[in-house]
């Protein structure tokens, strides 16, 4: 059956030169975007990426007596295309900083603590019904330096693929009741409230957890189920 | 039922190190012509940016996108020089996607690289570096710009 990948609407993707994200300035291209007609190479995939990517834990929290600090979460995040059907198998990367706002990587220079007991780097399959679960510590905010007080409300990068080329989609998962969420740049930078709020999980608290749902959905339809 | 595609976001400054690494050599699946891509990617003022993440995904020497023996499919980093480096096999198509994510970028950026002239913008052809390099650079804004596609 024909896939189809419409483009983007502006009103609920982001793009361009950001009031407040100084370096979208210097990196945004200054010429318009080309429109193309996809053709096989944009419509075609990569299928079974974990040949070249190797899976890794989906557990980021570790067990006592090496618990990451911070409060204890469980991510159910679930992947479909437009049709609302679940993508079974696709790769999910997720990364986010500890509970003190401090990443795993040479280019953070925030002074926050470094947490031995954590790791900030998840890659997993989703399962038949198109959902990753991940246990996790909920992470902290942190500042932007040179940003005049910008300070990143907590948030986990997502990066997922879709049924296609085109459908590959980088984002972040916010969380709910944040005031910091009202402030951002980059979730504000989404112009259409429902899909703003759409990137905001939704908590379910269970027993013994924090459950946040998540829901992404990656760009494509049959083109058959689109009339 | 019809859903709305998730907004997209910037990739940000910390992308893990060990995603970005590892995944840059497409060789070692079919027999083929290995070629060496690399290339330089600059901002507004010329300035080299470090920790570019850059995909790729291209046909295998026969120009098939589906064959199971090949992942045509490939990531790599720039390092603080700006550079990135592939190693692959050339693809029976005249051009390679090509996919950027960056901090300061919203969404992800798409451009295309071509080996030979044909109908291509001048600016997406790959520079010939000897008989298996070829030179590609991305300028994401200012003089010289590469041209994005915006499907
Ligand atoms: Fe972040």
């Amino acid at each position: 059956m024909p896939y189809v990948v419409e483009p983007r609407d502006p009103l609920t993707q982001s793009e361009g030169v950001v009031a407040g994200y100084a370096q979208t300035a210097s990196r945004w291209p200054g010429q318009p975007l080309a429109r193309r007609a996809p053709g096989a190479a944009e419509l075609s995939g990569p299928a079974r990426l974990e040949r070249r990517l190797p899976l890794g834990r989906s557990d980021l929290a570790g067990r006592a007596p090496r618990r990451a600090i911070g409060q204890l979460i469980e991510i159910r995040a679930r992947v479909a295309d437009e049709d609302g059907t679940p993508l079974a198998g696709a790769m999910v990367e997720i990364w986010h900083c500890n509970a003190a706002g401090k990443y795993i990587h040479p280019n953070d220079a925030n002074d926050a603590p470094e947490d031995p007991n954590f790791y900030g780097a998840a890659r997993l399959l989703t399962g038949e019904s198109g959902a990753i679960t991940l246990r996790t510590v909920k992470p902290g905010a942190y500042p932007v330096p040179d940003s005049g007080g910008w300070w990143r409300p907590p948030h986990v990068h997502f990066s997922v693929w879709g049924r296609v080329w085109l459908s590959r989609l980088v984002t972040q998962m916010f969380f709910p009741g944040e005031p910091l969420n009202e402030h951002d740049a980059i979730l504000n930078a989404v112009r259409d409230p429902a899909a703003r709020s759409r990137c905001i999980a939704r908590l379910v608290p269970k027993d013994h957890i924090l459950v946040y749902e998540y829901q992404m959905v990656v760009r494509g339809r049959n083109a058959a189920l689109a009339m | 039922m019809r859903l709305v595609p998730t907004a997209e976001m910037t990739l940000g400054p910390f992308f893990p190190p060990e995603f970005a690494a590892g995944a840059n050599d497409l060789t070692g699946q079919v027999p083929g012509e290995v070629i060496e891509i690399t290339g330089r990617v600059t901002q507004l003022d010329g300035r080299a940016l470090d920790n570019v993440v850059i995909e790729i995904w291209q046909a295998d020497p026969q120009g098939r996108y589906d064959n199971p023996d090949f992942l045509g499919w490939g990531r790599a980093a720039t390092d603080a020089a700006g550079t990135y480096r592939f190693k692959t096999v050339k693809p029976g198509a005249p051009y390679i996607n090509f996919l950027i994510l960056y901090s300061g970028l919203m969404r992800q950026l798409q451009t295309r690289m071509y080996f030979d002239r044909g109908e291509a913008d001048e600016r997406l052809v790959a520079i010939r570096e000897g008989a298996s390099r070829c030179r590609f650079d991305i300028r994401l804004r200012g003089d010289g710009e590469t041209p994005f596609f915006g499907d």
